[in-house]
C-alpha cells in the first residue's frame, strides 16, 4: 500500500512538473517575436507581418486516499477470518486544457517610398459582428412592439 | 500565493530591430499576460513601430482595424438597446 502510495504521489509530481514546465512556455508567448515574422524581402521591399496572438491554459491534479477504521475490520461472520485488513485504497487523476489563436492585424512593408503599415481587414468577422448587431436590434424591435401592443 | 502584481502584467516590448538600407525599424507589442497557481493567459498585439532614418525617429501605430469594427458593432448594439430599455419605461410610466 505505502509502496503503491509512493509510486502515484511521485506520477503525480513529475506529471504536475512537466504541467509547469509547459504553463512556463506559454509565457514565451508574450514576446515581440511571436507576434512580428521573420522579415521578408522581395526586391526592394521588407515586408514584416504582424499579428495578434491569445494563448491560454490550465491544469489541475488531485490525489486521495483513505481505509476503513484504522485498516481492520471486526470479524463479521464465521466464513470470514477474525483480523481481515479493512478496505484501503488511493486513486489520483488530474486533467488540463488550453487553446490558443492567431489573427494576421498589419503587414509593414520598408521600401524606397518609406515605412508603410498596411492593416489586414478580416471581413467574416465584421460581417458576422454585424448580423449578430442586426440581429439583436430586430429583437429588441419586436420586443418593444409587443409591448406597445400588449 | 502570488501577489496581484505578479499575476497581472501590461507590459509594452520592442522588438528585434530590422535595418534596411538607411531605415531602422523596431516593432513593439503590448501583452498581458494573466497568471494563476496551475495555468494562464497570455494576450500579445502589435503596438506600433519606431522609425529611425538619420537622427529623426518617428512612431506608426499598428491599427487593428477589425478589431475596432467589431468594438464599433459591439457599442452601437449596446446604445441601441440601453435606448429601448429606457424609451420603452418611459412609456410604462406615461
Amino acid at each position: 500500500m505505502s509502496e503503491e502510495f509512493n509510486k502515484i504521489v511521485a506520477t503525480a509530481v513529475k506529471n504536475q512538473e512537466q504541467a509547469a514546465e509547459l504553463v512556463e512556455k506559454l509565457f514565451a508567448v508574450a514576446q515581440p517575436g511571436a507576434v512580428y515574422g521573420e522579415p521578408v524581402t522581395v526586391g526592394e521591399y521588407t515586408v514584416i507581418t504582424a499579428s495578434e496572438v491569445n494563448v491560454g491554459m490550465g491544469f489541475g491534479f488531485g490525489l486521495g486516499g483513505g481505509s476503513g477504521r484504522g485498516g481492520r475490520r471486526r470479524r463479521v461472520s464465521e466464513d470470514k477470518p477474525q483480523d481481515e485488513e479493512g478496505e484501503a485504497g488511493i486513486g489520483g487523476g488530474g486533467g488540463g486544457g488550453g487553446a490558443s489563436a492567431g489573427r494576421p492585424v498589419a503587414v509593414i512593408s520598408v521600401g524606397p517610398e518609406g515605412v508603410q503599415v498596411e492593416p489586414v481587414v478580416d471581413p467574416t468577422k465584421i460581417a458576422l459582428a454585424f448580423f449578430t448587431t442586426l440581429g439583436s436590434m430586430f429583437f429588441m424591435l419586436s420586443k418593444m412592439r409587443k409591448a406597445r401592443q400588449g | 500565493m502570488k501577489r496581484p502584481k505578479d499575476m497581472f502584467k501590461w507590459q509594452t516590448i520592442s522588438g528585434d530591430k530590422v535595418t534596411v538600407g538607411d531605415v531602422t525599424v523596431t516593432p513593439q507589442s503590448q501583452a498581458l499576460t494573466i497568471r494563476w497557481p496551475n495555468g494562464g493567459l497570455v494576450w500579445n498585439r502589435p503596438a506600433a513601430v519606431l522609425v529611425e532614418r538619420g537622427e529623426q525617429t518617428e512612431r506608426i501605430p499598428i491599427v487593428d482595424v477589425t478589431r475596432i469594427a467589431q468594438l464599433g458593432l459591439l457599442g452601437l448594439s449596446l446604445v441601441f438597446t440601453t435606448m429601448a430599455i429606457v424609451l420603452s419605461v418611459r412609456r410604462r410610466r406615461e
